[in-house]
Formats: structure tokens, sequence, C-alpha cells
């Protein structure tokens, strides 16, 4: 998927400014919010849940090349082909090496955010296999060529009139309509046909079981299974952080992928597939390839620092929490994936330099981390970016860089910073009126686009205390006053 | 023997919080010390990416503060720097990282310390009006302090309280972030002080001076007669005279 990471804040205010999406963020966020709370309140113990997720993260990426190794073997012996791509382009000319050699003109997809992240549909057109993205939200953002909203409502935001146009365009429907059963209709008889017929299904894998060489996968609407189970061949591309050790720790996952992210205590489908199909069972695909998907992951794997990284198993809950997502909504982070999640996923996977906006759009709240049930720390990720960027060589931030350096100088020696004080009052003073600041120059224009400053005081705290201390024991009562 | 500490805010922009901080501790029977050779705990610079420049400020800090039993400071975010990045920063040369680990443990956010160390909820303080309280990001989820602050407000003769709706939602500060991305900024400053508003609270208390700025500067702008005030202010100011 092609990035506009460097949009953030153009795109932020325009969407600041648009009024629908306002009304859909003011609803969005806090609905999921209480709805995974009732979900999490089912579980006897939600901290302790929470906590064994945790856990289970936390070994995951303590041992994922072993784990990884582990699935493979157990996939393979039960049939399947497991196959790595190094980056994007591997993996993208592997699923069209698949298909090209079956002569597949068309292939369904489930809703994955790797395929997004790899540009996996752009790649299978531009080279003559079409991909129908499945999921109702996707085949929206899809045919509008828009990229997702929400992680969990992708075109939640987009009027009925919108989509009713664009399903006239394309033919799904004959009539214009705004009735969204009758949308929803269209596009389940427009699926169905593709499904009847299908040669290939695309899917994402929410959780890799090493112990089994088992995929399993979570959905609301059934167009996962029905991609998962129509083919003759299905294609299960995941990355490399799915895997998860055994059963047990596949099925604790998806109970509380499902809490955090819709509130469900499990949602509509969970389909889970080991190997194709067999001798003498009904369904399922002819055969079985697994994508195994690196693309940058090893690296972020290898620094320690950024390793935590690799804990998301993608709830979508740190959105929902998040207060500048949800002023802003999932456009402006540019990429496959937004909120919190994006801001400290993208950056490593697209470049400290290209990010910059994401990792700074953060006031570092920490209300991603708390609600985080896979034990990401989003705040001192993105600490680490800030800081990686600001020791880059180069001529940017050449001034912010002096004035740090001179802060710093300041702090260190307590006369300096006294003397600071003294030079920097009187140009306070100037521009104060009435005791408070309604401008500056120099880089500080934002403050005041919608806030003054209080003028700084006659006498600083230090200086307060000076003058406490050395006045006499009566006027240090009346001191107390100051 | 308890040490201030007076983040740069105050010191500079906000004074009057560290008196009050001062005169509630004297009031409840301590003797504060306050070390002039404080600067700032270096938070913005850490914040922004400065990270070498942090770890000199830190060393600083300690140097300064290194000897005291107890160190207060009316600012939770201020505590958090020195509670839990001075040891991240310090992890690589082991002499400083011991120091800045033992430090940690001594440092309090001030209506933690009256509350859980002091034993104190009632500082003696009246007040005829109502009044509410933000939950800053900081001072809530950093450290944990929420009960002691609604303890101290709980036990204001005359008080009345009253629930801020998503009193836990952040105001929109960030330090760097209010001034780099000022529209998204607004927004959220904006919502906390419809919420303030819509309490019909007299004032909003809260123990961030960060916060502080972006709130009361805001309503300065839009809402000149309403206010926020720092908890220590607020308890301080309506102290009875003893
Ligand atoms: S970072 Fe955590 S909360 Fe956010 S999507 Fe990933 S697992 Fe969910």
């Amino acid at each position: 998927m092609e990035a506009h990471t460097d949009r953030f804040k153009v795109t932020a205010g325009r969407e600041l400014k648009n009024e629908l999406s306002q009304i859909f963020l003011s609803l969005l966020p806090p609905g999921f919010t209480i709805l995974r709370q009732i979900g999490m309140s089912s579980f006897p113990d939600p901290e302790s849940a929470v906590e064994q997720a945790r856990a289970i993260r936390a070994e995951v990426i303590e041992r994922m090349p072993e784990l990884l190794e582990e699935f493979e073997r157990n996939a393979v012996s039960r049939g399947a082909r497991v196959l790595w791509a190094r980056d994007a382009r591997e993996a993208n000319d592997i699923i069209l090496d698949i298909a090209r050699q079956r002569g597949i003109t068309y292939a369904t997809k489930g809703k994955s955010m790797i395929t997004e992240e790899i540009g996996l549909n752009e790649h299978l057109i531009r080279n003559g296999v079409d991909a129908y993205e499945t999921d109702l939200g996707e085949v929206i953002t899809q045919l509008l060529e828009l990229p997702p909203f929400h992680i969990v409502g992708p075109a939640i935001n987009v009027p009925p009139e919108e989509i009713s146009a664009v399903f006239l365009k394309k033919g799904i429907i004959k009539e214009p309509t705004t009735n969204p059963i009758e949308l929803g209709k269209a596009v389940r008889v427009y699926l169905r046909e593709k499904f009847r017929h299908l040669e290939m299904g695309i899917v994402g894998v929410n959780m890799a079981v090493a112990a089994t060489g088992t995929i399993v996968n979570v959905e609301n609407e059934g167009n996962i299974r029905m991609t998962k189970s129509s083919p003759k061949t299905l294609v299960a591309v995941m990355s490399l952080e799915k895997v998860v050790p055994t059963m047990a720790d596949a099925v604790h996952m998806v109970r509380i992928l499902c809490r955090n992210c819709t509130g469900q205590k499990m949602s509509s489908y969970v389909s889970m597939d080991t190997g194709p199909r067999k001798q003498g069972e009904v369904d399922g695909p002819e055969e079985l390839f697994i994508v195994i998907v690196d693309n940058g992951r090893s690296e972020i794997y290898r620094d320690r620092e950024t390793r935590d990284v690799l804990r998301c198993i993608r709830c979508g809950g740190c959105l929902n929490t998040c207060p500048v997502y949800a002023k802003i909504g999932g456009y402006p982070y540019g990429f496959a994936y937004s909120g919190p999640m994006g801001q400290v996923l993208n950056p490593l996977l697209l470049g400290i330099e290209e990010t910059s906006d994401l990792y700074r759009a953060c006031t570092l709240c920490g209300a991603c981390r708390q609600i985080c049930p896979a034990g990401v720390d989003h705040p001192s990720l993105l600490l680490t970016y800030r800081a990686r960027e600001v020791s880059r060589k180069g001529k940017d931030r050449k001034v912010e860089k002096s004035l740090a350096a001179l802060v710093t100088l300041g702090i260190s020696r307590a006369w300096i910073w006294n003397l600071g004080v003294r030079i920097m009052r009187p140009l306070f003073r100037r521009l104060a009126q009435n005791g408070n600041i309604t401008d500056m120059p120099l880089g500080l224009k934002g403050w005041f686009t919608c806030r003054d400053l209080p003028d700084m005081p006659a006498r600083t705290f230090h200086e307060r205390w000076i003058d406490r201390r050395d006045a006499p024991l009566p006027e240090r009562q009346r001191k107390k006053e100051v | 023997m308890v040490s201030l500490f007076i983040p740069c805010t105050v010191d500079l922009l906000m004074p009057e919080i560290g008196t009050a901080a001062c005169e509630l501790l004297e009031h409840l029977g301590e003797q504060p010390v306050y070390h002039q050779d404080q600067t700032c705990c270096g938070q913005p610079l850490f914040n922004v990416g400065y990270r070498d420049q942090a770890r000199r400020v830190a060393k600083h800090f300690i140097e300064v503060f290194g000897r005291d039993e107890r160190i207060v400071s009316p600012s939770g975010s201020c505590v958090s720097m020195v509670k839990h990045h001075y040891p991240e920063l310090l992890s690589h040369e082991p002499s400083w990282y011991g120091r800045a680990r033992e430090l940690a443990g001594r440092v309090f956010e001030l209506s933690q310390y009256i509350v859980d160390v002091l034993g104190v909820t009632d500082v003696g303080a009246a007040f005829d009006g109502s009044v509410t309280y933000h939950e800053s990001c900081h001072v809530l989820r950093s450290l944990g302090v929420s009960d002691q602050p609604k303890k101290l407000i709980g036990a204001v003769r005359g008080a009345r309280y009253v629930e801020l709706n998503n009193a836990t939602a952040c105001c929109g500060f960030g330090g760097e972030f209010a001034v780099g991305f000022p529209e998204i900024s607004q927004a959220l400053v904006k919502d906390k002080a419809t919420n303030f508003l819509n309490t019909g609270a007299d004032v909003l208390l809260l123990c961030e001076p960060g916060c502080l700025l972006n709130i009361n500067g805001y309503l300065h702008r839009n809402h000149p007669e309403k206010k926020a005030m720092h908890l220590a202010s607020f308890l301080a100011g309506n102290m009875k005279e003893a």
C-alpha cells in the first residue's frame, strides 16, 4: 500500500472540519469502549485474563523464531505449503505466481491488514488477476479507493448515497437505494456469484498455532469462511508475529481479541484450518499455501528497543481509547495501520524519516498502553522514535538542536538558569497585556491558536523562596501570602 | 525531612502553586526545604527526543536531590519523569542507575504524599461552592494517583463535589504536542472545557501544572469567567487561619 504518512497534518486538519467524520468519531470510539467494558466484564477475572494475554504475547516475542519453525513443521506435516517472503515484493510475487500457474483470473479476499500493508490487491490487479474484497466495509473502501476509516468499520463513515452511487456504477445494484439492508443484500448476491466459481481465495491470519499448524480467523460476516472453504486453492498470508505456542493460547487470544475489538465474547465466525482438505473430507480447499511475510520484522525483532511492537494482535482497542484518533479518525495515519497501533508500527515499517508526525502526534496520555491486551508500551516506543529522529545527523532541526543544547546547559547549572530567567522576563513582560500573553513569535504560534499564556510573574518561586527566607520572622508570616 | 521539587512551569509561570504547596506542608507540621540548585527535571527535552541532554539533566537532579529522604512535587508528570524515566535513561551507567532507582522510591506527587505518607485527608480547608476534578494523564495512569486528591477534596468543608464527564480523558496538552498539533490539541482542550462548563462547578481542580496551563489558557481566551486551579492552591487558599 502506498504510504501517505507525510500528509498527516493536512488530512487531520481536513477531518477535524469534516462534519460527518466528526459525528462518527463522537459515537464510534466511545461506543466501542462501552462494548469493550461489557465484554471484558464477562470474564470472571478480567484483569487476570489481560495478564494472561500479555504473558502469551511476551512468550511469543521471546520465542518467535523457534515457534515459527515449529509452526512450519506442523503445517507442512498436515499438507500445507509454507512459503517465506522477505519483503512485500517477494510476498506479492509468490502469490501472483500461484495464481498464474493455475490460470486464475480472480480471487476473493478476506479482510486482512497484512495484505493491505504489502499492497497485494494493487499488485494482483495490475498483473491481470482481479482481487475482490469480501468484507462489506472493505468492498466499499475498495470500490471508492478509500483507506480504512476505522479498523472494525473501515467504511462506517461513508454515507449510503455514496455507496449507492458506486454500487450502481459497478453494476452491483440496478436501481439506486440508500436502504442499508438492500445495499447489504446486493453485495451478498454479488459476492455469492464470485464464491460459486471461486478458484482461489486469499485470507489473512489472526493466529497461527505452532503446536498444531492451524490457522485461525475471526470475523463477523462469514465471508472469510466462504473464501477459505469455497476455492480449490487457498492462500493464507500472515506476518511473523501471528504465531502463538498452543491451541489453548490461541483460544485465549481469540477471547481477548473479540472482547477488546467489538466487545463480543466471540465473533460470529471463528474458523480453524489445519492443512487442506484430506481424503474423505467433504469440503475445504484442495491446496493450502501459507505465506509468512517478514517485511522488516526480523529487524524489528532483533532490536530490543522495538521488539515489543510485535506483541500487537490488531484488536483495535487502542484506537478506540486514543484521544487523538477520536478527533481525526483513520485517514491521517496514511497507511494500513492507524491510531496508536499505526503510530508504533508504521515508523518501523516505513522509516523514521517519513513518519515524524505519527510519533509526535501524541500527548503521551498512556490510555493505549493501559488498554492494550498484548502489553505494547506505546508511549515508550514513540519516545524511542523521537529520540532516534533527533539523533540522526542532518541539517534539519538545527535551530531546535542549538536551543536544546542551551536549555540543557541552563538546566544543569542553576546560576545560568537564573540568569536566563532574568534575561527572559523583560521579553515576556513586553509581550504581555493585563497579565496575559495572547501571541508569541518563533515556533510557539501553535499554542496561541486557542489559548493564552500567563505572563511571567515578577518573582519566580526561586526568588520568592529567597525573599521569604531572608525576611524577618513576623514578615515571614505575612510573606506567606505572596 | 521533605524536600520541595518545584517544576520549571511552576517556578517560572505559576510560582503561587509552589508557595501553596509549601504552606500546605508547613500547615501539616512539615518543614520543607528547597534546594536552590534545582532547575527543571528535563521532561521537555526527553519528550521531544533529546535523550543525551535529558541524561545530563537527570544527573544534575540526582546530585541536587540525591540525599533527600523524601521529595515532593506538585506535578504528576515531573514525578513520573524522575520515577520512571530516570532509571531508564541511566540504565547503561550502573552507578547512576543505582542512584536513580534509589531516588525513584522517594519521590511523591503532593496529594499522594499528604494522603499516603502523612496520612492526612482533612487539611482543614473550607469552601462554599462546587468543585470538580480532572484526572491528569500522568497523575492517574503513570502514578496511579486518583483517590488521594479526591479524598483531600472530599474533606473540604462545604465543598460540593460534582463528577466531571470524561474526567480521565486527556486535555490535549502534551507539551510539544500543543504547539505542534494545535488543531487537534484545541479540539481536545475544548472538550475538556465544555465538560467542565457542563458540570456548573465553580472551579476545576487538578494536580498537574501542564494541564493547568493548557486548560486555563483556553478558558482565559474563551470563557474568562471560569477557571481551573491546582489542588494545592485551592487547599492552601481556603485553609482556615490556624
Ligand atoms: S497495540 Fe494493543 S490495543 Fe492496539 S491494536 Fe495492538 S494489541 Fe490492540
